[in-house]
């Protein structure tokens, strides 16, 4: 207990000499990160991750329907297209706002 | 202003009159010298050629000899009256025309940036939106043709007590139908020359070859999808739940 305690106060005290950081803060930044477009890169990989994984799950069930039972294969193409074309537009939303926002 | 060959050729014979039309509607075309832009032409053109093509399978019907023409709109035809009647049941015949001429001209629009020297004018956020709203249109008419005004009682649910709260969810998403159709329709077709424009300026032979390829499949699948969602709202408005 005095070990951790003492460990813990250590730690905090190296971390006073971190303190001149805060002089930076005041001056504009004179090349200005185009933060919008490195997050615009974020999103869209994550919009693109959870589409594939939507994607993946629909394409499973619809593998495993159709082997159940061969003769729905008209029902079961629909659905899975149709499943597949409205998870893709989730995508592609996001992929329009970067091409309206990042310059 | 960039133009394509048509375009150039449309606003050389035709610029005088559009330009007029426009003025009396009190629209100012950002080029006042070529006022017919890049999709408005590919989209003349699209509406031309497709008229060309009817006309064509029109005078050339027959029973005991189908020509190639013939069986091509009767597949077109079969295949979409097939879909809808799966979809909306019964009495499905009377919106396969509107259906057909539908994913014919968006599958034309789409195929057609393929060809060098024309651009898709569905990659132009305009004409999707174009389609959607005519799509929107057809199949709330449609609704009230086939219930009268009660189709305005659709959109308050199921229940009385509950009509406050569906009537703004049910119209918000309803007018969220026509945004997603147009999105969807707008993205994948830009999406595609993105890619393939990108790939060109990093490998300038073979590689944006597979694009291309790329965006054939994609223009087929959009293309049905639009006309497979506009029956599948066809259907919401249509046949009710009796």
């Amino acid at each position: 207990m005095r070990r951790t305690l003492s460990f813990i106060f250590m730690a905090l005290a190296i971390m006073c000499f971190a303190v001149p950081v805060l002089a930076q803060g005041g001056e504009a930044a004179s090349s200005a990160t185009n933060w919008v477009a490195i997050t615009s890169g974020f999103a869209m990989a994550i919009a693109s991750a959870v589409c594939g994984i939507g994607q993946s799950k629909a394409t499973a069930a619809a593998c495993e329907g159709l082997a159940r039972n061969p003769s729905a294969r008209a029902g079961i193409q629909l659905a899975l297209i149709l499943g597949l074309a409205l998870i893709e537009s989730l995508a592609l939303y996001t992929l329009v706002i970067i091409f309206a926002k990042v310059k | 202003m960039e133009q394509l060959p048509f375009t150039a050729f449309l606003n050389k014979y035709f610029g005088g009159i559009a330009l007029a039309l426009l003025h009396a509607l009190h629209i100012r075309p950002t080029y006042p010298k070529t006022p017919i832009t890049n999709f408005v032409a590919m989209e003349i053109l699209v509406a031309v050629l497709l008229l060309i093509f009817f006309v064509l399978v029109r005078s050339r019907l027959s029973v005991e000899n189908p020509g190639g023409l013939q069986h091509v709109i009767e597949g077109l035809h079969g295949f979409i009256q097939n879909q809808s009647e799966e979809i909306i049941g019964h009495h499905s015949e009377r919106y396969t025309p509107f259906l057909v001429t539908l994913f014919s001209f968006i599958l034309l629009c789409n195929l057609l940036g393929v060809v060098p020297g024309f651009e898709s004018p569905t990659a132009n956020p305009a004409v999707p939106l174009g389609c959607a709203v005519v799509a929107f249109v057809y199949y709330n008419l449609q609704g009230f043709k086939a219930k009268g005004p009660g189709y305005a009682a659709d959109f308050l649910g199921p229940v009385w007590w509950l009509a406050w709260l569906m009537l703004p969810i049910e119209l918000i998403s309803h007018f969220a139908r026509m945004l997603s159709l147009t999105i969807r329709l707008f993205a994948n077709m830009f999406a595609g020359d993105m890619v393939t424009l990108v790939f060109f300026s990093l490998v300038p032979l073979g590689v944006p070859v597979l694009f291309l390829g790329l965006h054939i499949g994609v223009s087929l699948l959009q293309a049905y999808i639009f006309v497979l969602l506009t029956t599948v709202y066809l259907s919401g408005a249509v046949s009710a739940a009796h």
